[in-house]
This record gives structure tokens, sequence and C-alpha cells, in this order.
């Protein structure tokens, strides 16, 4: 039975207030009551609709994960830690130019630009940080744009208000989202929603997930940032391999180094709930090659994935190479831990065994997800 | 209008109480006339305004009473009768030089006219004028008829000239605003030999107090016996009743009214007081000693039932046993609007008179009866306010924020923003200035903890009125707020009169415009302008204010206040709705442009489930069709 889809007010109740909302902006950009301001979902206004988008395509409400799979692999959730999964490979832009401004091998921007190019898709939605370093979506059309929207933030952003607010265009048929693993289970949820308005998630051509462990909360990390560089010198973030444990902040003129214990106190609450390492609703999902600087890990999960990741190979825009045993075992722990924590972490909150919040995963899902 | 100046004398002429003093002031030859408006009293100012030129007086909207009493008492202090009016909360605002004025006296007669209002009906309080007449041993008249309130204002001017004092008359809001016939007198062309000259030093000072403050008191003396013989007390009733009213002001018509529907002529007797401080002492003991139960009839609170109660304590025996109803006894409620059916049931209730009263249900029947000829909608801002669109960006601009931002706020139109009209935005409010002056205390809270942003909005008039000392003041304090000057170019609640910062004088003629933001650039502070129909921009620009913390933060929101727009130019907008479009209650709107926007001028057709615009009261802002998410509201130029 799939879950029940309700309104605003609830969404508020057993999301947002509850601290569980991951900022995904899949409730925003549709409406005038909920918003994306700065770092928080903000509610205008009461709304009085029953059965909302907002409800339904939120990552944190009750879902099927079943039949978000089906509505993007045509077959049932695959538990699995690292998820559905093809081929596991590394690889790397071609170019040294696009490597260089990317947060590793700079493989996502070189899969946007080459499926943009290639007509695969003809906007993207991507992620980009302003002047005080505050991350929103937005829709590009021009392969030579992309590059400005590669690098990683770390703090939570609302890209899906922008996929939201712009599908809708009639001059957009065919759309990419670089999505993180909460905005990927947004996607799917939408496609798989059983209200009349999906709202254009037809037009949703290739969603390229990114791995993510955790994302800061921008309304509080911001201030405590300005205290350490001026945000509008900021060029890069970067978290380098164990064991240094620390945080880095790359400006014009400095790179500096913040214990990543005093950066942890900003991860917002909603990332300690969530059970995806992986992006597992993406056509392909694109995270660091753990101890292969300069490469990416690449999971391919869907045919679309699998066309595009070949495609882009044969035209020379990425380079590819085997995943080591190794690395890959090392990534499934890595994702299987993320998902123990998480649960263990909604039972703490819930106050019960039982009680799994909005996730409300059958006993049987909840084995497939652990016993691996 | 009628043109009170150019009246026949002897004819009669239906005029509004207001008028009638007005007309009484004329009469009187009177040359000054100074105010800042408010309800009920704007219309004796305003009328003397329009008939200025006819009448060669000179009239002013002042900054405020204080100013508008301190302007009318130079020229009595310098031979030219003048006049002033204002409403309660005026007074208390005037207070503080009157009280200087009581001890300091006049030479040519000056009338203070102050207009109660008894039920609040068109203010944020319900206050009684008169105890300052007791406190500040100042004569009080309080006319009865139509034709007293004329006749006692002439002779108002009398009294000011014998006494050498300020005379107060006292209205309420069914004085001020009824309107009844009136004969009318002889119009007197006011004095032309001004000149300043004190006959001693101290003369036009309050000091030495204590001197002056006996002399004050000798005046009152001096008042009484006048009052005696005064034509404005009169006794109606048989020699000796069973009951009497002792009443004043609107109370008279109310008493009489209730005598004769109870056809109690005969047994009960009516003293109306014209003169209601000082007592006529002897007059009022001598009907007090012929009744033994009195019932007092007074609006607002139990004053000359105080006073009454007070001369018979002085001397019991010279009046005998009586027992007393009114206010105290809950005879007359204490708080709210008497009328005719409160005097009868009071009456009623004391003789033990079996008295139907007027069926429970009337004013239920009644409304049910008027409601199918009217709108329905709530008490608000009209179609095309600025202000609707200024709270819509101040309570998204909150929102947004985040920080649980709050607006004081203080008196005009947009004080309506304490309820459903203005999304219960404003948070305080009580007298004009009064949001930013508390703003200097909400922006100083910091240090104990708060972290909200303080928001503080008062109107253009209100900004001259009493903001611009509270804005100093938190300049000088570094109180950290934003101050919203809701500047709708009018002083719009109490008929659109002009005021410093428009250009024009109360008698029409072009007069030196006081702008707003160069005054408050001078002052030093971050100033920002916006148009409050550009809905995005002045959320945004609210935001960037509330976020800068830099001390106190001003912005000018200006736009014509609309009925004063409607008067001149046809809307700059039609509207209508695209029913395609219009998302009506389903998911992405929830209907946000008639249930939450709530414009009067937006309706919602129920049965076909979209938005529509009622062609009648839209005035064309086109601030609906930004609010629409849909794009379902059409803005075509008019």
């Amino acid at each position: 039975m799939s879950p029940e889809v309700k309104g605003c007010p609830q969404l508020r109740a057993e999301v947002i207030d509850r601290g569980l909302c991951a900022l995904c902006g899949a409730c925003t950009g549709m409406c005038p009551y909920l918003v994306a301001y700065r770092g928080r979902i903000v509610t205008v206004d009461d709304c009085t609709v029953e059965q909302g988008r907002c409800y339904a395509f939120c990552p944190r409400t009750a879902t099927d994960l079943d039949a978000a799979s089906d509505a993007v692999f045509a077959v049932p959730f695959d538990a699995s830690p690292i998820g559905r999964a093809g081929e596991v490979l590394i690889a790397r832009a071609a170019r040294e130019s696009v490597r260089s401004q990317a947060q590793y091998g700079g493989s996502v921007s070189a899969l946007i630009a080459f499926a943009l190019e290639r007509g695969i898709i003809d906007s993207a939605v991507l992620t980009r940080s302003d002047a005080s370093m505050l991350p929103a979506g937005a829709l590009v059309r021009d392969p030579d744009d992309v590059q400005s929207h590669a690098g990683s933030n770390y703090a939570a952003a609302p890209t899906l208000a922008a996929f939201n607010r712009e599908a809708g265009r009639e001059d957009v048929r065919s759309v990419g989202v670089v999505a993180t693993p909460c905005q990927a289970l947004a996607l799917a949820k939408m496609r798989a929603s059983p209200l009349e308005n999906r709202n254009n998630v037809e037009k949703l051509s290739l969603v390229v997930g990114l791995f993510c462990t955790w994302a800061l909360d921008y309304s509080e990390f911001a201030p405590f940032l300005a205290e350490k560089a001026p945000l509008d010198r900021i060029s890069k973030f970067d978290i380098p391999p164990p064991p240094a444990n620390v945080f880095q902040v790359i400006t014009d003129s400095a790179t500096i180094s913040i214990p990543l214990d005093e950066v942890r106190r900003f991860i917002r609450p909603s990332c300690n709930v969530c059970l995806d390492m992986t992006a597992e609703f993406a056509d392909v999902s694109v995270g660091a090659a753990e101890g292969i600087a300069g490469w990416n890990t690449l999971i391919v999960r869907s045919e679309r994935g699998r066309e595009l990741v070949e495609a882009a190979r044969a035209a020379g825009v990425i380079e590819t190479d085997a995943l080591p045993d190794e690395s890959l075992s090392h990534l499934r722990s890595a994702s299987l831990g993320k998902r123990r924590r998480a649960l263990a972490n909604i039972r703490q909150l819930s106050g019960s065994d039982d009680d799994l919040l909005c996730l409300e995963l059958s006993a049987e899902m909840r084995r497939r997800l652990l016993d691996d | 209008m009628a043109n009170i100046a150019t009246f026949e004398r002897g004819t009669s002429q239906l005029l509004m109480g207001n008028e009638a003093i007005a007309r009484g002031a004329l009469e009187a030859g009177v040359g000054f006339a100074a105010a800042y408006p408010g309800n009920p009293s704007s219309e004796i100012i305003g009328s003397l305004a329009d008939v200025a030129k006819d009448a060669g007086i000179y009239v002013e909207w002042s900054i405020n009473e204080k100013v508008a009493l301190e302007a009318a008492s130079a020229a009595a202090f310098s031979g030219v009768r003048s006049i002033v009016a204002m409403k309660h909360n005026g007074l208390n605002v005037a207070l503080d030089y009157l009280m200087g004025l009581a001890l300091t006296g006049t030479r040519a007669g000056i009338v203070l006219v102050t207009c109660d209002d008894p039920g609040a009906l068109s203010s944020t309080e319900e206050e009684d004028s008169r105890i300052v007449a007791k406190w500040g041993c100042l004569p009080l008249l309080e006319p009865g008829t139509f034709q007293e309130e004329k006749d006692m204002t002439r002779w108002a001017y009398e009294l000011s000239e014998e006494l050498k004092s300020v005379v107060l008359v006292r209205g309420v809001t069914r004085t001020s605003h009824a309107r009844g016939d009136v004969e009318i007198g002889e119009r007197v062309p006011p004095a032309r030999q001004s000149k300043f000259e004190p006959t001693n030093p101290l003369e036009f000072t309050c000091v030495p107090a204590p001197f002056k403050h006996l002399v004050a008191n000798q005046k009152m003396d001096k008042a009484r016996q006048i009052f005696e013989d005064s034509p404005f007390n009169w006794y109606h009733g048989p020699e000796k009743p069973d009951l009497l009213i002792v009443t004043c002001g609107s109370g008279w018509f109310y008493s009489l009214e209730a005598v004769k529907a109870l056809d109690l002529e005969k047994s009960v007797g009516i003293l109306k007081l014209g003169t209601t401080w000082p007592l006529p002492e002897k007059l009022v003991r001598e009907h007090l000693s012929r009744a033994e139960e009195v019932l007092v009839v007074e609006e607002i609170d139990p004053f000359l039932e105080g006073n009454l109660k007070e001369l018979v304590g002085e001397d019991p025996s010279l009046v005998g046993p009586v027992k007393f109803y009114g206010k105290r006894s809950g005879h007359i409620p204490i708080a709210g609007e008497i009328n005719p059916d409160i005097v009868t049931a009071a009456l009623a209730r004391i003789l033990d008179i079996e008295h139907r009263p007027v069926q429970p249900q009337y004013s239920q029947k009644a409304l049910a009866l008027t409601a199918q000829f009217t709108h329905q909608r709530m008490v608000g801002f009209c179609a095309g306010c600025p202000h609707r669109a200024t709270f819509w960006s101040i309570k998204n601009a909150i929102k947004l924020d985040g920080r649980d931002g709050f607006v004081s706020g203080d008196i005009g139109c947009y004080s309506l923003a304490v309820g459903p009209a203005g999304y219960w935005q404003i948070k305080t409010m009580q007298s004009m200035g009064s949001g930013t002056g508390m703003a200097c205390g909400f922006g100083k809270l910091a240090e104990f903890g708060m972290t909200q942003p303080v928001i503080s909005v008062c109107g253009d008039s209100t900004f001259f009125h009493a903001t611009i000392p509270a804005i100093i003041s938190g300049i000088y304090n570094r109180a950290n707020f934003t101050l919203l000057v809701l500047d709708n170019s009018a002083t719009a609640m109490t008929g659109f009169q002009p005021h410093p910062g428009t250009g024009r004088s109360a008698t029409g003629e072009p007069a030196p415009a006081v702008d707003i933001p160069t005054l408050c650039r001078a002052l030093g502070v971050r100033v920002e302008e916006t148009d409050p129909f550009d809905i995005k921009g002045t959320t945004d620009k609210l935001l960037d204010l509330m976020q800068d913390e830099g001390g106190v933060r001003v912005m000018i929101v200006k736009r014509e206040c609309a009925l004063v727009r409607a008067r001149r130019e046809k809307p700059a907008y039609k509207m209508r709705i695209d029913v395609e479009r219009c998302l009506g209650e389903s998911c992405g709107c929830s209907r946000l442009c008639s249930r939450v926007f709530q414009c009067p001028a937006l309706l919602w057709d129920e049965e076909r489930g979209v938005a529509g615009i009622d062609e009648v009261l839209c005035a064309g802002c086109g601030v609906c069709a930004d609010v629409c998410p849909a794009g379902a509201i059409i803005r075509e130029t008019a």
C-alpha cells in the first residue's frame, strides 16, 4: 500500500519542525507557501490543500522504496549497500582544465556538459553559490556554463526548487539534474507520485547523483565561517583524506584549516537519519575515489546512465579505469555504515525500535537494508 | 457642504454639531483656529478652513495638538480670539501645555473644544476629557442641543475673557456628528488690532506658580457665581419629583426620551446642566434637596456623579438624605456608549416599572435585514490601499527572516494591521508615535537576550506628529530597529487633511513641503525608499534593513492613498482573471488571492472554483497580479 499523501501543515509538523528537513528543495518552487530562504524552508502562509506535492515529493515523508525504484529503474528496490549498481569504475574528465576546477575528477561537469552538447538533455539543474557562499539551484542550458557550477559547497542546497520552478517552461523539454541522495530520492518520489500533478517530472531525462555523507546547515555555518574568512573571498572547500581530519577553506590568498569536528557541529540533523550515501536513485552516481587522487568513483545504475557513460567515454570526454576490489568493498562498508547509523539515530529520535518516524519501512525492508 | 460663514442671521439651518460649534466661534469673532485632525472633532476646524477666506480668519492644521494649542493661545495673548479643537487623545498630547496655560490665563477669548468618543467608535480608546477641567481649574461647558453647540461656543468667549481663562467645551461623537436645526445669529469679523504687550513681565507665564494657582482657584469661584444664572442649566419636570435625573451633554436627549417613553413626566424631573465645572452649587443643591433619589446620566466616566456626591458630602444637611444611582451603582454602564434604551432600563429598574425594552433579537433582525443590501466584508483596508501591499511585504519579510521579528505600531489607517486586514502584523498599538518610541526600548534588549528584529511603523502624518522625537532618541541611544514610514500623502483616517509633508495648507494654499527622506537622512541614519506596490522590492529591502543591525534604519514606503487618488484620476489598470490559468483551490495556489491576500475586490466563484474581480470595488492597483502564483490575474492598462 502506498503511503498516505498529506498536506503542507503535516509536512511542517512531521518533517520540518522535527528537524528532519534535508533542504533538498523538492517542496519549494511550486507554490507561494513554501520558500527556501538562506538555509531554511519557510512556510510563508498557511496552505489548506489536503494532499500536496510538497508532502508527496519530500524525501523525509513516508516512502515506498519499491515504488520509487520501480519508477526509476522499473524494478523493485535493490537493498544492497550501494543500491542498484551495474558497472562500478573510476573515471575522470579527460580535460585537465575541467579537472582543475572540480572537486575531484571532474566527471560530473564533463558528463553534464557532454549531455547538453549531445542534446541528451536541453537543460541542466545544477548548484552554485553566491558571494555569501549561499548555494542555490540554477538552470543551465549552455554547456560552457557548466564549469562555473563545479565544486562542492558542503552546505545543503535547495537545488530542486530550480527544477520545480523551471521545468514548466515551454522551451525546457529534457532536463538533467545533479542531485545529492536526498534530491535523487525526491525526484524518484516525484516520478512515483500518486498525485495527478507530478510537476513536469516527465521532462526529467537524467539524474547524476553525488555521494554524500552529510551536508552543513547554511544558516548556522555561514556566521561561523564568516569569522574565519570573508565569505566573498572563498573559492573552494575541501576535506583532504584521513588522517588530516580538517575542513579546508581556500580563499584567493590563503588556505585555512578548520578542525573537522568544529565543522561537524553544523551538520543538518536531517543528515543523521539519511540511509543513502551513494544516491541510489540516480542514473549514475559519482563520488571521490578514495585513495586515488584526481579520480572519481562512478556507479552506473540505469540504462540511461550506462548509455551516457559509454558515449562520453567513446567521445573522449571522460577516461575510465577499473575500480580496485578493495576500494569497492570499502565503499560498500562505508555505505552500509551510514544506513546503520541512520537507523540507530531514527530509533533514538523516536524513542522506539519500531517507530521509524516518517520512514514507515516494513520489517522486511528493514531486514533487507541491514542484512547484507 | 454648507458655507457656515455666509448663513443669514435669523435663518434656521440644519447643522452638524461640529459645524454649529464652528459657527458659534464665527459669531464670537474668532480670528485664529488651529488643530490636528482627530475624530470626532475634525469637522470643527475643517469647516472653518473651508470658509477661512470668506470669514477673513486664519486656520491651520498644526503638527500636533500641543502646537495647535500653543499657536492659538499666542493669538489670544495678542488680542485675537482663537479656537482649538481636538479629540480626547489629542488633549493628552496638549496637556503639558494646557496645565501651564491654565495657570497663565489669557487676554482675548480662547476656547478648547474636546470631543470624546464613547464606545471608541473611531478611536483606540475611550477616555473622559472632563477630569482635566477639575485638574486644571478650567471652566467646562457641555452643550446638550444643537442650538447650544453654537450658542455656548459663542458665549464661551465672553466667559473666557471675563475669567481670563481658556474655556473647555466638551462634545461627544453623537453631539458632534448628529445634525439638528440651529437658528443663526450675527457673524462678527475678527479683531484686527493684534499686539503682544504684557501688562507685567510675568503676565503670560505660569510663575509664580503658587500665586497663579491661587488665582486660578479664584477664577473658579467667579465661574461658579456666573454659572448659577446660566441659561444653559435648566430643570424640566414636576416641582417635587420622585426621582431626579441630573444630566449633561448627550444625556439630555437620552433622558428626555426615556422619561417620555415610560410616561414619567409627572413624576421624574430632569436637571440638565450645561456648565458642569465648576458646578453651580446653589442651583444643584436646591434641586437635590427636592428629591430623595437621583439618577446621574452622562457619557464615559462618573465625573458629574462624583462631583455631585462631593458637593452633598460637604454639608449633607443642606440637601438632606439622597440616594444616587448611576455608573457607580451599575444602573448606567461604566464603559461604552450610552443611549435612550440604557436610560429607560435604568429608570425602570429604579422605579420598579414593568418595562418591555426593545426586543432582544432586534439588533440581529436589523442586521439580517440590512445585510441583504450590503457586501459582506471584514473591517479592513480599502481595495487598492497601499497599506495592504506594505503589510503583505512585512509579513513575508518577517517570515523569511525567521527570527520572530515583529512590528510595533501606532495610530492611523494602518492600525487595522492589528487584525486580519494587515495579516495581524502590528503587535503593539497605543498612541501617536508609540510604535517607534517602543522600538527605542525593544531595540535595546539585545543585552538581555532578545534576538528578534524590531520594526516600527508610523504614517506620514504621525511621523510629523509624534515620531520624530522617538527617532532621534533611538539614534542617540543606539537602539536597533527599522522604522517604516507608511507615507500615503494624507491624514487619511480623519478625512484626508493635508499635513506638513503634502505641500498644501489647511485652506488649500501651496505650502512648503517637508521631505521625510531628506529629514531622516539629515539625522544621519540609513534611509531607503520603496513603492509598496513593488512587493518584491519592498520585501527584499526590508529583509536587508532587518539584517543590517546598524542602529536606527528608516524605509519610506510611499504611495498615495487610493481614495485620494481615485478622486483625481481613473484606475491605472483594468484587472481580469484568466480562468484557464487560475489554479483555484488546487496545489500550487490554495486560493492565495481571495483567502490570504484578501483584497475586498477579489472574489471567489465557489461554483466554478476560480477567482473573480469585483469591478465595482477594484481600484485597479494591479498588486494582485504580482501576488497570483499562476499569472492568472491579468493587468491591462486601463
